[in-house]
């Protein structure tokens, strides 16, 4: 390897490692809007989930940028095994680890969605779900390994970016749209309310207590399957099971 | 080069269980899918010839652009 | 030998005692052998009896021309139908019947195992089997590798994906299926899926062969069928019926209500057929004029002082609450259509609007679900419009009629199950 250091390079690599978080917070709270269904009015839905997409790719870019400037540089002694191996870096093991474990997921997150046509949907959706682990990973990496994000503006925007997307898992959370939750294990998001924002709200359901308690005019056989009639009552809430 | 005819039809497909109402078909393709009251594709049943390149091209948008890949092109190739 | 022309066919026997081995092979004794069984099969011109009435020969041939060394025979005893109980009556009279059937089907196709799948909440039907499989085990009879199955009780476990897919995972959940024929799959083995009574019919023409079976029934629908009868009779009864019988014969024989106001026919996605026209032969092609079909064999006879409107109502709405909420426009479709109904139902203030809006919410609901439920339910609305025209606009002009106010119901429904009760698996 090409003994190489410079002081630029290590500029880069600390610059294009904010970027890459801001560009993820970026990408993370675009997620977060299209899961939620945001637009349809004046901004398309699609444009939300076009504009997540090519934000991601950006993003990927510099942070391959990122990660290829700290390894030619021998300033620091980070190996390329260390990229994608965690607590295989002589420097700063923990921050660096953190990175890598970052990579990792980002890396599968962008490969699998790069094969969205090929894989299948709730195989694609498992895997996406690990963005939220990969930010988080890349925050405390930020943290720990970042030179310039132990204090000044450096902390200032790795704390914003953090808070920004908190805010949106938090957002995330509430608004979810209900009417796609459902039994999967997949998704911690499972509930059983009505349907979400964005969507007519169906007729409500009435109470049925005008109708009294009737008698069957048909005997049913003893079969427990056929249980015995009770008034119709209102139907539950709606959902719809997210596969 | 020629610009080669194209024969036949296309039908956009749903697979309805997959689909969660996000409704990005129904902005991409508008000629083709319309929403229910809940948020649901409609979808046009009559085939739509493959020389309406216009609509092919929002077809295809539509297929890559749903959130769940729900969408399908099927072929309706005439002899 | 069995005479032509003479029921009881299947149900030669007592219901609730089901024959033995010996008691079977006594009753169904033969010398006549059957050559081919597949082109017996064709030849007799069997129908399903699930609902869908698809030629079973056709089916077993699709199956017998797949690939593959470990192809299955699914006996479907699920039963989804609440007001269906002629699969538990065959099962409760003579089970041998219909695993003969199956292993027949096996031969056909090449397959080593058979699954007889039955709802676990009819410990009657587990059991009749059960003990029918232990005494053939006990018999050292040869043949396919039988197998019991209990899957838990929902409309749609019965439909012929879900049931395969809870064979495969665990969850009564219906399967999108664009590619028509679509082979059903368990661990990619072909599986051939075939009701319970198609079974036992197959077994019957195994014994006696194509031409003894074509003795009875229509050029078309040919052979005996089960029908339950329920709604406006002493007590429900699983008859066995000739296809070209007059539906007025069948509610004679089942001893019900010799007039009554409409038949729900095919079952809860069926349809209703108005009571003028009970001289109408009770097979498919003619009752198609009228949109209505056999199905598995269901008729509910609705008694003048019942009121249709209401029976439909709360047939929808417990439909609704069986949807397996995969797809959007059942899962919301339905429950909408139920509202409206119940809205008409009452003659509230909406119910006029109500009205005018079910036959629109019905043609944005048909065709878009990934199974025939939704379509089922949308036809049974649309009949009920149709049939019971006048009783709609009565209802929804504000002026319920007397009879839905009675509080007696002729089709029988289950217990509405809250969503979180539901068990699919």
């Amino acid at each position: 390897m090409i003994a190489l250091t410079t002081p630029y390079l290590w500029y880069t690599t600390r610059a294009t490692g904010m970027v890459t978080l801001i560009l993820f917070t970026l990408v993370v709270t675009l997620g977060t809007f299209v899961a939620n269904r945001v637009g349809g009015t004046v901004v398309g839905r699609f444009e939300v989930n076009e504009l997540h997409r090519s934000v991601s790719i950006v993003a990927v870019i510099f942070l391959v940028f990122h990660i290829t400037t700290t390894v030619i540089d021998s300033y620091v002694p980070t190996g390329w095994i260390s990229i994608l191996v965690p607590m295989t870096s002589a420097y700063r093991r923990v921050g660096v680890a953190l990175g890598a474990v970052a990579f990792d997921l980002i890396l599968a997150v962008w490969i699998s969605s790069l094969l969205k046509v090929r894989v299948k949907n709730e195989t694609w959706r498992f895997i996406h779900w690990f963005s939220w682990l990969a930010f988080a990973s890349a925050v405390l990496h930020a943290y720990l390994t970042g030179t310039d994000a132990k204090s000044g503006a450096g902390l200032a925007v790795v704390a914003a970016c953090a808070t920004c997307v908190a805010a949106a898992a938090l957002w995330r959370y509430v608004k979810r749209p209900t009417r796609a939750a459902g039994r999967t294990a997949l998704s911690p998001l499972a509930a059983s309310k009505g349907p979400g924002p964005g969507v007519p709200r169906p007729v409500s359901s009435k109470a049925s207590s005008s109708f009294s308690r009737g008698e069957s005019g048909v005997v049913t056989p003893s079969n427990t399957r056929a249980k015995p009639e009770s008034f119709p009552r209102s139907p539950s809430p709606r959902s719809k099971r997210r596969r | 080069m020629g610009v080669r005819r194209r024969a036949g039809a296309f039908y956009l497909r749903v697979n309805p269980i997959l689909c969660d109402g996000f409704g990005h078909c129904h902005e991409l393709a508008p000629e083709l899918v319309n929403m229910d009251e809940w948020g649901y594709p409609v979808i046009r049943r009559e085939p739509t010839p493959l020389s309406d390149l216009a609509t092919l091209a929002s077809a295809r948008f539509a297929v890559r652009g749903c959130p769940r890949q729900a969408l399908r092109i099927e072929r309706v190739s005439e002899s | 030998m069995m005479l032509a022309q003479e029921l009881p066919r299947l149900l030669n026997g007592t219901p609730g005692t089901p024959l033995t081995l010996g008691q079977h092979e006594a009753t169904f004794a033969t010398s006549f052998k059957v050559a081919s069984l597949l082109d017996e099969l064709e030849a007799s011109g069997l129908t399903g009896r699930g609902g869908a009435a698809f030629p079973t020969a056709r089916k077993a041939r699709l199956l017998r021309d797949q690939r593959g060394h470990n192809k299955v025979v699914v006996v479907n005893a699920m039963e989804g139908e609440p007001v269906s109980y002629k699969d538990s009556t065959l099962l409760s009279t003579n089970p041998h019947l219909v695993l003969d059937g199956a292993a027949i089907l096996a031969s056909i196709i090449g397959a080593k195992d058979v699954i007889v799948c039955v709802s676990r909440d009819n410990p009657n039907a587990v059991g009749n089997v059960q003990r029918a499989l232990d005494e053939r085990a006990r018999a050292g009879a040869r043949g396919p590798t039988f197998k019991l199955e209990t899957a838990p009780w929902r409309y749609v476990a019965g439909e012929e994906s879900a049931l395969v897919h809870w064979l495969n995972d665990n969850e009564s959940l219906p399967q999108y299926r664009p590619q028509r024929p679509s082979i059903l799959k368990i661990r990619h083995h072909a599986v051939l899926l075939d009701n319970v009574e198609t079974c036992a019919h197959v077994g019957l023409i195994g014994r006696f062969g194509a031409a003894w079976f074509r003795t009875l029934g229509t050029t078309v629908s040919t052979g005996s069928m089960l029908v339950t009868v329920t709604g406006a009779v002493d007590r429900p009864k699983v008859l066995e019926v000739v296809a070209g019988m007059t539906l007025r014969t069948v509610l004679d024989y089942a001893k019900a209500d010799p007039d009554p106001q409409a038949l729900l026919l095919g079952g809860y996605g069926g349809a209703w057929l108005d009571g003028a026209h009970l001289d109408a032969p009770y097979d498919n092609e003619s009752l198609a004029q009228w949109g209505a079909t056999v199905g598995a064999g269901i008729v509910v006879a609705l008694g003048r002082d019942g009121c249709g409107v209401l029976e439909t109502q709360r047939v929808v709405q417990w439909m609704a609450n069986e949807s397996a909420r995969q797809c959007g426009p059942c899962a919301f479709g339905l429950p909408a259509l139920s509202e409206d109904l119940a809205d008409v139902v009452t003659g509230t203030r909406n119910a006029a609007l109500a009205l005018d809006r079910l036959e629109h919410r019905c043609g944005v609901i048909e065709g878009r679900g990934a199974c025939r439920h939704p379509d089922g339910v949308v036809r049974l609305v649309r009949s009920a419009l149709r049939v019971f025209a006048a009783d709609f606009q009565g209802h929804a002009s504000g002026a319920p009629c007397q009879a839905s106010r009675s509080g007696k119901f002729f089709v029988a429904v289950p217990r509405l199950e809250k969503e979180s009760e539901l068990v699919w698996e």
